[in-house]
């Protein structure tokens, strides 16, 4: 039950006392500008709304206006709130995508507004300490018929699968970015060596061993993988940045789409050192197994 | 002959060769997967919403389909004005409900609900039955499956439960009429469809309806119809298909920009890899290209044989990355489609030819421009000195 409103606005003679803060309710909001209407109430018997930034600003609203509310699905006239305050949402990535704007009523005035009295979605229910989620979720269920009751990590798990699709799907594509990688650094390697076949032979003419060549061959790879990770850290660090900042202007808000943390970058520069071994160990091969003599042929 | 001596020259080496384009291929499918992507879901979206013919929602003021509980009251009254609008063809009510299936003293999960005019096959497919008559309904295939239900079997819907009594409350019977393919249900989703005046009575939402569906008559714009049924029933909003997918399109940005960001990232890739092959062998090959000038062959078709074999390097790149491409993109498909109230007939790859060749053309594109730029290094280069170098 997510009611939708429809705010018609209206500019209030004087402003209302500062109210404590109401209970939650989430509710996507439509908002309409209409001409100034003084409201027919008086201040002090109008009940208080806050109202989330976004809306208040795009509509504008301040502290002390007076708006009328009526729920969508309903057909209750219009009610009379007065904005008792402007807060900021939680940055929540499950909203994300629709990115709603919000209300927040005391609960029995968000009741009369949808003409549902006595009625509730949920309940956020505190154990005292020590008590088991899972049985005190099995008795509510018990004793109130028709009732979920779900501990919030089992819910944190329900509400997080899309992330966990997302997450699915970061981790293939970084699969495939990572073969490409591998395939990248192994073709320079491999070019790389082609082009000093005839140092390498020179070299293992004048007696330098099989072991030595292959072990300086997956060295160099290894510091061009680790430089390389280094500098896709460092972009990759920038990027994050670019990200967040346009995402934080797109959505207005707070949440990071993209971190670059230490573990990240500990793992990238693991697989980069992974790779920079596979490959260069490749490329020597190619040199090491091919007789001295014949290094320098084209 | 010079361009043919180039292209040879790529088989020289054939193992380094084979690594650039498995390297270009699998670029080249990461883009191609991307391109696919940016569009995808939306394009999917849009096919999904003209397959069952009605090609216009008409819903509560705005409101999206089915985004609230919100409705549009004297439904009657308000199909009847849309469908003189001209242009139109059929109209289809909806109404939307949570209905809950009664067996004995325990009530199961809400079961979302239509409430239909069964001659409009708006939201389902009839796969075995009838179209429901008064008191009767349509479960979707995943239901019927799992609850074992059949045309003729009878079952209790409860619309509500009361807490305080422990018990559903409001249930009513119905018999199964058929087994239907419920075109907007996600993968294994229960639903059911009942005629809307069951729906409207059981709901106590008299004469009330969520949306309509509208069926254009041949020919006739989707935009401009929905600009006339507008401005004809101004307490409603229509949406074409097409303003459909462009809010789909504002839920969707995160994947179109990650697309745009990774089809980007796939590019530098290719350009990188195709740039250093061709560099590396133009190098090699710097003695050879001293040696053509040096007999009198021109400097522009020592650059046109460069560029063309980085060109035909990308371009058999590209087809080994097509297939690769189609294959990731089904795999990634699947992974995506498990996001929670995706309908299982859309998918977030969809093939455009246009876009599709679009992306393998700018790869190729870019493995011309790659070998420019080693090419007109060889062409600039001081004969003498490069002469020389060679003989050392």
């Amino acid at each position: 039950m997510i009611p939708a409103l429809v705010l018609a606005l209206g500019l209030a003679q004087q402003p209302a006392q500062q109210q404590s803060a109401p209970a939650a309710a989430t509710m996507p909001t439509h908002a309409i500008a209409a001409p100034p209407a003084p409201s027919a109430e008086p201040a002090a018997a109008t009940p208080g709304v806050l109202v989330e930034r976004r809306l208040a600003e795009a509509v504008p609203l301040r502290v002390g206006d007076t708006v009328r509310v009526r729920a969508l699905a309903g057909r209750a006239a219009p009610s009379a709130f007065v904005v008792a305050g402007v807060f900021e949402r939680e940055a929540d990535p499950n909203r994300i995508a629709r990115n709603e704007l919000e209300l927040r009523f005391h609960l029995p005035d968000l009741q009369r507004v949808m003409e549902k009295p006595d009625r509730v979605d949920r309940f956020a229910v505190v154990l005292q300490r020590g008590a088991r989620a899972d049985s005190a979720a099995r008795w509510i269920e018990g004793v109130a018929f028709g009732t979920r009751a779900i501990p919030s990590a089992a819910l944190a798990d329900q509400t997080s699968a899309t992330f966990r699709v997302v997450s699915r799907f970061h981790d293939a594509i970084g699969i495939v970015t990572i073969l490409a990688s591998a395939i990248f650094l192994l073709c320079v390697m491999i070019i790389r060596v082609d082009e000093r076949r005839r140092d390498m032979a020179v070299l293992r003419l004048i007696g330098v061993s099989r072991g030595t060549v292959f072990r300086a061959i997956v060295l160099e790879a290894v510091a061009i993988a680790v430089v390389g990770s280094a500098a896709g850290a460092g972009i990759g660090l920038v990027a994050a940045r670019i990200v967040n900042a346009h995402y934080a202007a797109v959505y207005d808000t707070t949440l990071k789409f993209a971190l670059v943390t230490p573990h990240i970058v500990l793992l990238a520069a693991l697989l980069g050192l992974a790779l920079g071994v596979g490959a260069g160990a490749l490329a020597a091969w190619r040199v090491v197994a091919v007789p001295p003599q014949k290094l320098g042929e084209r | 002959m010079i361009v043919s001596a180039f292209l040879k020259s790529l088989f020289r080496r054939r193992g380094r060769t084979l690594l650039a384009l498995a390297g270009i291929a699998v670029s080249a499918a990461l883009l191609l997967d991307m391109t696919m992507l940016a569009s995808g879901l939306t394009v999917s979206f849009g096919e999904l919403l003209g397959v069952s013919g009605y090609s216009l929602r008409v819903t509560p003021k705005g409101i999206l389909p089915f985004d609230s509980e919100a409705g549009i009251e004297n439904g009657r009254d308000v199909a009847r004005r849309i469908a003189a609008v001209d242009g139109v063809r059929a109209v289809a009510p909806v109404l939307g409900a949570q209905f809950r299936i009664v067996r004995g003293d325990s009530a199961g999960e809400p079961v979302f609900t239509v409430g239909v005019d069964p001659r409009s096959e708006f939201l389902y497919r009839l796969t075995s039955g009838r179209q429901p008559g008064p008191g009767e309904i349509v479960v979707s295939e995943p239901l019927a499956r799992d609850a074992r239900l059949k045309p003729g079997d009878e079952l209790a819907l409860a619309g509500e439960l009361d807490v305080t009594l422990g018990r559903a409350r409001a249930t009513r019977r119905f018999r199964v009429s058929g087994v239907g393919d419920f075109l907007y249900d996600y993968a294994g989703e229960h639903s059911l469809a009942m005629t809307l005046a069951d729906a409207q009575a059981a709901t106590g939402r008299a004469g009330e309806v969520s949306l309509f569906g509208v069926a254009t008559g041949e020919g006739v714009d989707d935009d401009a119809l929905a600009a006339r049924i507008a401005a004809a029933v101004p307490e409603v909003s229509t949406y074409s298909t097409r303003e459909l997918m462009g809010e789909m399109d504002k839920r969707l940005l995160y994947f179109r920009q990650l697309a745009t960001i990774l089809g980007s990232v796939a590019m530098v890739v290719t350009a990188l890899l195709v740039a250093t092959i061709i560099t590396i062998g133009v190098r090699e090959r710097f003695g050879e290209i001293a040696t053509l000038r040096a007999i009198g062959v021109r400097g522009r078709r020592v650059l046109l044989a460069v560029v063309t074999e980085g060109l035909v390097l990308a371009a058999i790149g590209c087809l080994g990355g097509l297939p690769l491409g189609l294959w990731m993109a089904g795999r990634l498909d699947r992974i995506l489609l498990s996001f929670p109230g995706i309908p299982a007939r859309m998918t977030f790859f969809a093939w455009e030819p246009r876009r599709v060749a679009l992306a393998m053309g700018i790869v190729i594109a870019i493995g011309a421009l790659a070998g420019c730029i080693p090419g007109l290094g060889a062409i600039r280069a001081p004969l003498a000195q490069a002469l020389r170098e060679e003989a050392e």
